[in-house]
């Protein structure tokens, strides 16, 4: 009994050691490394938790990405690349010191994947000057701009981008079209809304209905009900694929689709959107800012070497091509940064100044539209493309368009 | 007219599903009086596997939903065997608590087993909707509910009638009195949870033949919650009827106030109507009221 | 209270017998964790600060819920949500309104207490896990509040929240808000002490061990269960403030079902009903939860060609483990083990 009762106390105490110390350890192990030919950057992945379904495959590529940056092509400018990642398992509290960690450990920026982790890492940075970017964003989080940047076109112009496709090619009636909004309820969804607010008028689009939806729904029958009931010309969705599916697929059940049309924003036009909806998500319209797996741009061949190899079970999704586009990206900023001022004086505000700042059409082997910094607009690459379901494929129906710069600070509606 | 059809249906069938899972839910409670809050891990966890067996393994239907099934019933009787026994008779809360641990256990073990992020089960299910008068529902959340119906009857039966589950019934009662009586009360609690795995693995199939597997199945296990405390903690009956009244609640509630207030409405009507039926009943609809003694 | 003095030890007054710093090893213990505290930003990284800022955080709310659902016996699953109201609260007020920090930090707390007595209503009735849904009605209720007022808390947009300050200081940098923050934890964590041991925590525990019997006895338990409410949401207010001045940018996202579900899971591993185990339970799951972070980066790092799912499955196993674990070997948390270790140090060497 006696023994027992010690064996207990030691496994206790030894179980509150390891917590104590596995930070203690590892913080040792990274910071004590010499690092005088690194350069070192910041990754927060949303590696599990609710969001894993997009922050895995991202994640997954750029950490690959690094990987053939680093042991291909020897790093940027000669430099190593140092990655310190962490997963913020998609919570806004980790997340905040996550950020505070990168800054201390001498990254000289970070990106991260979502508006909500970058919701709770930039204030943060912005106070310590510390720039980062992020790959998917809502519009709140470049406006007004400071030094977060976005990687890609936020929700909102998507929904522009959609928008003016939709008039030019798809509309043909009189008057004004009309419009549902379905809406996952987060950044996500209503970073769509938000635009539409802004633009919906002078496009000439009426919005008929704003609705939400979680992203554990299981039926949106109700909602689709109300909104087949108020005729509308569009229907777009701001989701992620689980929920998108399920509101295509009820759609059909109803009756409205393939009457109406529907359209996504890019949160939710993946692969994986059509694995879950099958022959239901024919003919879908969606707007997405890379280009799909197998077109014949230069990065392609490399970043499906390194997928097969290391992460078969992502290939065909398109995140893991937005995140090797980001992976490219943050090998420019740092060549820019090593050549413009010279890897002894790189600190985080250098890498912003010339860094970010200098980026001048850089093309990201194709795989999405040119990135350049426009001052006052803190969208890296501006360009969007809208793709349609045909065959079970996701193929692309039109050419690049920019999306012009919506001013959304100078709305009264739009929260400071 | 239509729409309210329309509304009812959906709502109704909707319900059937959340019953299906909070019948797991009060199934453990009602024998060791635990709050499962790993129960929409123990879906997910479920789901995959039946995806491993499906779709993996390329296994036929007949052979994989009883490996399925067989595999959750080890899951449960493991988790009972090595988790909850070591604290029995310890506070009810560090109990719970524990299954927090199992419910991050399990998440984290699902993504190292299987790294895809979202995967679709094959079609279990015909795909052409049912047309009750002008409203339409599919066919899958017909299944489903028939489905937890014939469990609830199961279950109901098993509970009345078979010896072991009066014993669950005396052991949620009194544990110290029916170890007395020389009913090893390990043997109910191992039950217990093998036949909640169960359930959860049913409700696993169920739900992610309707909407694909996602990391969002984890969160299914609170729509049960709202679900059980409406029909009572420890009613089979309360879970059943309160799965549709939840149901109807969120789609005629969707349906009809989303115009006059704010999007979104569907998904608090049912916490704002469990607070008023708390106060009528504070119990839930079915569920015993306890008998307060000094 | 006798029994955990140190041999030879002995008080010949009341106040001394109620005295919290009784011995000089008391007061050596208390004033070096003092120096400690005053002087950590000296050495210890920004990373560090940060962490320990959240853990100062945490405090202050899973103490507020250890008076309702420790002491009081009210169980809550919706503290995340009374976070919430005060981390708006404050945001509103100093971002909108302009208002001093200081107003909006008591604002905040005095908001979310209020709210908590709504969701408390039901309390008179229910118990247990029937209660346990009225709070997790709030948890939904509120959030969905926050996230469709718009001309308020700014919705889905999220609302900036200017930094801390106090008479011309402002709170930036970490090693400034630590201090600020350690100074209302410390507040908080000695007043709820105190709290315990007068009338009213007194009330609350006997209202937790057996409410019926409380009530024959005289106590007013309408009073007392509303007052367990109102402190332990007031506190949540309080936390949440401070969460939202620390992070500078508000969601409604932030605030999850799953974090309440964790601040019940931390005063449990801690110890629920003591004055130390919120501390204790907060303290293990942040630093676990800071750990399980670095584990597969660290491992990525030292072993190569591990399977694909490895690095994203390892950290919330090792965490569920680690939870389960201490349950099973602790299930009275640590505070209990904390007892029984002070007891023996007091008692070396006559162990009995």
């Amino acid at each position: 009994m006696n023994f027992k009762k010690t064996l207990k106390v030691a496994v206790v105490i030894c179980l509150a050691l390891i917590i104590a110390i596995i930070p203690l350890l590892s913080g040792g192990c990274a910071g004590g490394a010499d690092s005088g030919n690194k350069v070192k950057v910041g990754f927060s992945i949303c590696y599990t938790g609710v969001a894993a379904e997009k922050g895995r495959p991202m994640g997954n590529a750029k950490l690959d990405c690094m990987k053939y940056i680093n042991e291909e092509l020897g790093g940027v400018a000669g430099h190593q690349i140092e990655v310190i990642w962490r997963d913020n398992q998609y919570d806004a509290a980790k997340a905040t010191t996550i950020i505070n960690e990168l800054i201390s450990k001498g990254c000289l920026f970070f990106t991260t994947n979502s508006s909500k982790m970058m919701g709770a890492s930039m204030e943060v940075a912005n106070r310590a000057e510390f720039a980062g970017f992020t790959v998917f964003s809502a519009p709140a989080l470049t406006h007004p701009p400071q030094h977060i940047y976005g990687q890609m076109p936020d929700y909102g112009d998507d929904w522009a981008a959609f928008a003016r496709y939709y008039l030019e090619n798809i509309w043909q009636g009189t008057g004004k079209a009309k419009m549902a909004l379905h809406l996952l309820n987060n950044p996500t969804g209503y970073g769509a809304r938000d635009a539409a607010q802004a633009l919906a008028d002078e496009l000439g689009i009426e919005i008929v209905s704003i609705d939400e939806h979680t992203a554990t729904t299981i039926s949106e029958i109700e909602s689709l009900t109300r909104i087949k009931a108020l005729n509308p010309d569009i229907l777009y969705i701001s989701s992620t694929p689980q929920p998108t599916s399920i509101i295509i697929k009820n759609a059909v059940e109803l009756g409205m689709y393939p009457d109406i049309t529907i359209a996504c924003g890019h949160a939710s036009f993946t692969s994986v959107l059509v694995d879950l909806a099958g022959t239901n998500a024919e003919g879908v319209y969606g707007v997405f800012p890379t280009v799909n797996w197998g077109d014949n741009v230069p990065a392609m061949a490399k970043m499906t070497e390194y997928c097969q190899k290391y992460h078969p079970e992502d290939y065909g999704n398109m995140d893991y091509i937005t995140s090797w586009a980001e992976g490219l990206i943050v090998a420019e900023i740092l060549r820019l940064a090593i050549e413009n001022v010279g890897v002894d004086n790189l600190t985080p505000q250098a890498a912003e100044e010339y860094g970010f700042k200098k980026l001048d059409n850089f093309d990201v082997g194709g795989l999405h539209g040119p990135v350049s910094y426009t001052p006052g607009d803190n969208r890296l690459s501006k360009s969007n493309r809208v793709f349609q379901i045909q065959g079970g494929a996701i193929v692309p129906i039109s050419d690049w368009v920019e999306a012009p710069l919506i001013k959304y600070e100078d709305f009264e509606w739009f929260g400071k | 007219m239509d729409e309210l059809l329309q509304f009812a249906i959906t709502g109704v069938t909707v319900g059937m599903v959340y019953s299906l899972i909070a019948l797991g839910f009060v199934l453990i409670w009602k024998s060791s009086g635990v709050a499962n809050l790993a129960l929409g891990q123990l879906v997910l966890l479920s789901s995959w596997f039946t995806y491993g067996m499906l779709v993996q393994a390329g296994l036929p239907l007949w052979l994989g939903f009883p490996l399925v099934i067989l595999f959750s019933l080890a899951l449960g009787w493991m988790i009972e065997r090595f988790i909850l026994r070591p604290l029995i008779a310890q506070p009810i809360l560090s109990l719970i608590t524990v299954t927090l641990g199992v419910a991050y256990f399990i998440e984290g073990a699902v993504s190292f087993i299987w790294p895809k992020s979202v995967a679709a089960l094959p079609r279990i299910f015909p795909q052409e909707v049912v047309r009750i008068g002008t409203a339409v529902v599919s066919q899958e959340y017909l299944w489903a509910a028939a489905i937890s119906l014939v469990l609830f009857i199961l279950l109901s039966l098993y509970f009345k009638y078979n010896k072991m589950g009066v014993v669950m019934r005396a052991t949620a009662d009194d544990q110290l009195a029916i170890q007395a009586c020389g009913i090893p009360v390990t043997k109910i609690f191992s039950r217990s949870w093998m036949l909640a795995c169960m359930l959860a693995a049913i409700g696993g199939i169920l739900m992610s033949s309707i909407g694909g597997i996602t990391f969002g199945l984890a969160e299914t296990g609170l729509k049960a919650f709202s679900v059980v405390i409406l029909g009572g903690l420890d009613s089979f009956l309360g879970a059943i009827l309160a799965g549709p009244i939840i149901g109807l609640a969120e789609s005629l509630g969707g349906g009809y106030l989303t115009p006059l207030t704010w999007p979104g409405i569907r998904e608090v009507i049912p916490f704002i109507i469990i607070i008023i039926v708390m106060f009528v009943k504070p119990y839930g609809l079915f569920g015993e009221p306890r008998i307060e003694r000094i | 209270m006798n029994v955990d003095l140190p041999a030879g030890t002995r008080n010949y007054s009341y106040a001394k017998d109620m005295a919290i710093f009784r011995t000089r090893a008391h007061w050596a213990l208390l004033l070096s964790l003092l120096v400690f505290v005053f002087t950590a930003p000296l050495y210890w990284g920004n990373y560090w600060l940060g962490v320990a800022n959240l853990i100062g955080i945490t405090i202050v709310a899973a103490t507020g819920l250890n008076i309702l659902t420790g002491y009081c016996g009210q169980l809550s699953i919706g503290h995340a949500g009374f976070i919430a109201v005060g981390a708006y609260t404050s945001a509103v007020l100093t971002n909108r309104f302009e208002w001093p920090f200081l107003v909006g930090l008591i604002a905040a707390g005095l908001v979310a207490g209020l709210i908590g007595l709504v969701f408390g209503i039901p309390s008179m009735r229910v118990k247990g896990f029937y209660l346990a849904i009225s709070t997790i009605a709030a948890q939904f209720i509120i959030i969905w509040v926050i996230n469709h007022w718009t001309g308020v808390t700014g919705g889905f947009t999220g609302i900036r929240v200017p930094p801390a300050s106090i008479g011309g200081i402002t709170f930036v940098s970490q090693a400034s808000q630590f201090y600020l923050i350690m100074a209302i934890t410390a507040l908080t964590v000695f007043f709820a002490k105190n709290l315990a041991r007068t009338r009213v925590g007194r009330a609350f525990v006997a209202i937790r061990d057996n409410d019926l019997a409380a009530e024959v006895m005289g106590i007013n338990l309408f009073r007392y269960k509303f007052m367990a409410f109102f402190v332990g949401c007031f506190l949540a207010g309080i936390a949440g403030s401070l969460l939202a001045h620390w992070t500078g940018f508000m969601n409604a996202e932030n605030f999850t079902f799953m974090d309440s579900i964790l601040y019940i899971g931390m005063i449990i591993i801690g110890g629920s009903g003591t004055a130390v185990g919120p501390i204790f339970g907060v303290i293990s799951i942040r630093m676990l939860q800071q750990g399980v972070m670095f584990i597969s980066p660290m491992l990525e790092g030292s072993f190569l060609d591990l399977p694909a799912g490895f690095t994203t499955g390892i950290g919330p196993m090792v965490f569920g483990l680690v939870i389960v674990l201490f349950l099973i070997l602790e299930p009275r948390g640590l505070a209990h083990r904390w007892a029984l270790f002070r007891t023996s140090y007091r008692l070396w060497p006559f162990s009995y």
